[in-house]
């Protein structure tokens, strides 16, 4: 969840403009500027993708885009780090199966 | 997971590549970083090892006596950070 | 091809202070980093930093980075982010960003790329929820996201015990903190803190595996036996939905070996490291690191020896000369040394600090009895019977003294080396508390034996939400974080100058003054 206040960082700007994205057709809230990581994050959302040879669940690992495990499928483009992705209006974020694959997103 | 993963304990992330699947790896005589490399795919994954190397090098250094400083040897190729093909694209090398 | 005279590879403390102290003698200078902000771990840290006051001790890490970043900008310091250095040679960076890679040729280089986090492998280890404490940390502290609500933290190394204090702070449970050895890694007052939180420390045990079945629902610790070994049948079972790993850094190398410094193996710092001279200077002639890079340590001496590299690399391009530079060396050299004295400085290797008797604050978080009874900054019985005095429970040497000049009155005193414990002067301290909120390891109290007929007044340091009411009845905490009795708040002071440490005042019954030491969270256990 969203840590709202904080007693050395204080209360999360009321100003903080937000977007929607959409992660395996379910909408969800993120703030703007946020990775998509922290937007699933605090939705509740863990496994991000599964693995190809043993089909494991991958998650949020280094959190600084260094060790992979955190990789979706956003907008059709397969292996993007979403701990440093930041997030975008309208966003398709799909779980990926093993390296994913790339196919067009039709844009409205 | 599978019955008989949740029992294994996994080293390499990327590629799955468990504990036993190394030891195996090491008895049958694949005794460096890089050996394991290329028998298991253990740091050939999109982090290139960043994440298991110190832990394949640890399994190593356990089953054949070999010290840690012999086995991290580092031999570093760029690129050494994960890069989309793309950016090669239109370089004059 | 791009043409840099000072190309500083990577922006948090080493590299900005570096980028500072060259720009100041005239280097022009561009640093480039591979993520979206600036800082490095530094803007992730929220709490009040060691080392001398005149050197930005008492101040969260995250303001020290705040300066730093204000002092590129009135520099004319170019900090290129989002720019991955994936390519070095001698005179050649190669660069990616948004996509397309470019060359840049420079006349010099300071590598400041620091030291990533060592991962842990155990049956269920690749579970969503299990993640590192810096990943933890970064979420908590830049993201403002909670990865779970019941927190195993693995490691009592200080990156360990700080983001377990830092966890709470955002709001989560600690449910354990786990440590192979049987003693404690970090600083005592860090492990302090956390013990009076009520965290359980379990010392001499390791996790033997997480369950769940798409991500952590519980972990599995087991007792260690003295070689390390796990005892069968001590298994427990805790329940929880993240499990952080911190143990341990190492140095991230690569560009520096790929442009063909020399290295040693040094497992005291984190692995192998660039060989360097007092110059920071690599074996490559223009080539210079600082920071964790070349050996884990602290955000503060990353800062020093940043600043050493600028100097370094000022001279080599000849914008001053030897003298000059050797001067403005020496002061560095000394502050880093003053840092270095502690025991996680470089000066004194891990595994060279003789374990000797570990015992008491350094051991387990709690000081022991005789360390207070001979701790020069608790206050004899006679003092504490007339009237409200500061009780400074800091046992431990720790390169640390903001609580010097936090006092108005000069009672305190911790001179040179700043490794000393800090001595109180009983009779001029009049018990106003301003030490209690300036101390970085939380370790000071005030104590009023004379408050009331049967009651003592009680200040610490608090630095959690929900504040308590003026008025309330709260549970009060001993320094293991068992409650003791019931404490009525008197006075709770945000001062702003204390940037978020709160002083509680809580009335307690007279016999507990010597042993309540905060309140439980949130009011009640």
């Amino acid at each position: 969840m969203n840590i709202l206040d904080h007693p050395i960082l204080g209360k999360v700007e009321a100003a903080k403009r937000k977007v929607t994205l959409f992660v395996n057709g379910r909408s969800i809230e993120a703030y703007e500027g946020q990775p998509i990581a922290a937007a699933l994050m605090a939705v509740g959302i863990k496994s991000f993708r599964q693995t190809a040879r043993k089909q494991q669940d991958r998650g949020i690992f280094c959190g600084i885009g260094r060790c992979t495990d955190c990789m979706m499928t956003v907008n059709g483009e397969p292996n993007v780090r979403t701990c440093v992705t930041p997030v975008a209006e309208g966003m398709i974020v799909e779980t990926q199966i093993g390296l994913g694959s790339w196919r067009e997103i039709p844009h409205e | 997971m599978t019955e008989t993963n949740k029992k294994e304990v996994i080293i390499c992330r990327c590629e799955d590549v468990s504990e036993a699947e190394i030891k195996q790896a090491i008895a049958e005589g694949f005794t460096t970083i890089n050996a394991i490399k290329k028998r298991l795919r253990a740091g050939m994954g999109l982090c290139q090892g960043r994440t298991c190397q110190k832990l394949v090098a640890r399994i190593i250094a356990q089953e054949t006596g070999k010290s840690m400083e012999e086995i991290l040897l580092p031999t570093t190729r760029p690129p050494v950070r994960p890069i989309v093909m793309g950016a090669f694209e239109g370089e004059d090398k | 091809m791009n043409k840099v005279e000072l190309a500083v590879i990577g922006a948090g403390p080493a590299g900005l202070a570096a980028a500072i102290e060259a720009a100041q003698l005239g280097v022009k200078v561009v640093v480039f980093d591979e993520n979206a902000q600036p800082g490095g771990q530094l803007f992730k840290q929220i709490h009040k930093f060691f080392g001398s006051r005149e050197h930005k001790a008492g101040t969260r890490g995250f303001r020290i980075g705040q300066e730093l970043l204000a002092q590129t900008e009135q520099l004319g310091v170019k900090v290129n982010l989002g720019s991955t250095v994936f390519g070095l040679d001698k005179r050649n960076l190669w660069v990616l960003k948004d996509g397309r890679t470019e060359v840049f040729q420079t006349d010099a280089v300071i590598v400041a790329t620091g030291a990533s986090e060592n991962a842990l492998a155990f049956k269920g280890s690749t579970l969503p929820g299990v993640m590192t404490a810096g990943a933890a940390q970064t979420f908590i502290n830049l993201h403002r996201v909670l990865p779970g609500k019941k927190v195993l933290m693995v490691g009592s190394g200080n990156v360990g015990l700080i983001v377990s204090y830092q966890l709470m702070q955002a709001g989560a449970e600690v449910v354990g903190l786990v440590e192979a050895a049987p003693q404690i890694g970090g600083y005592g007052v860090h492990a302090a803190k956390i013990k009076r939180a009520g965290v359980p420390l379990f010392l001499g045990h390791t996790i033997t595996e997480a369950i769940g079945e798409h991500q952590v629902e519980s972990a599995v610790l087991t007792k260690l036996n003295g070689r390390f070994q796990p005892i069968p049948g001590s298994e427990k079972t805790l329940e929880a939905d993240t499990i952080c790993i911190a143990v341990g850094l190492t140095p991230m190398m690569e560009l520096a070996r790929m442009a063909g410094a020399e290295f040693k193996y040094a497992p005291q710092m984190g692995g192998h490291v660039p060989i360097i001279n007092d110059n920071m200077e690599t074996s490559i002639a223009g080539m210079f690191v600082a920071g964790d890079v070349c050996g884990v340590e602290e955000a503060s001496s990353a800062m020093e020896e940043g600043r050493l590299a600028g100097v370094t690399a000022a001279e080599y391009l000849e914008y001053v000369d030897g003298i000059a530079a050797a001067d403005r060396k020496a002061l560095i050299r000394e502050q880093l040394s003053a840092i270095r004295n502690g025991t996680f400085g470089k000066a004194h290797p891990r595994d060279e600090v003789k374990e000797e008797n570990i015992y008491g604050l350094k051991s387990s978080g709690t000081p022991s009895k005789d360390e207070l009874d001979s701790c020069p900054g608790v206050p004899s019985k006679e003092r504490l019977a007339k009237g409200p005095v500061a009780v400074i429970e800091c046992v431990q040497e720790i390169p640390c003294n903001p609580c010097e000049q936090a006092c108005p009155r000069g009672a305190i005193k911790v001179g040179k080396p700043i490794t000393s414990l800090p001595q109180l002067t009983e009779n001029v301290c009049n018990g106003c508390a301003s030490c209690v909120t300036a101390c970085p390891g939380l370790a000071i109290v005030t104590v009023d034996r004379t408050y009331d007929e049967n009651k003592a007044l009680v200040t610490f340091p608090y630095e959690y939400l929900p504040l308590p009411e003026t008025g309330a009845i709260v549970d009060a905490v001993n320094r293991q974080g068992e409650k003791i009795c019931s404490g009525q708040v008197v006075k709770v002071r945000n001062n702003k100058k204390a940037d978020g440490t709160v002083a509680i005042s809580l009335a307690v019954p007279e016999e507990y003054a010597m042993e309540v030491r905060s309140m439980a969270k949130g009011g009640t256990k």
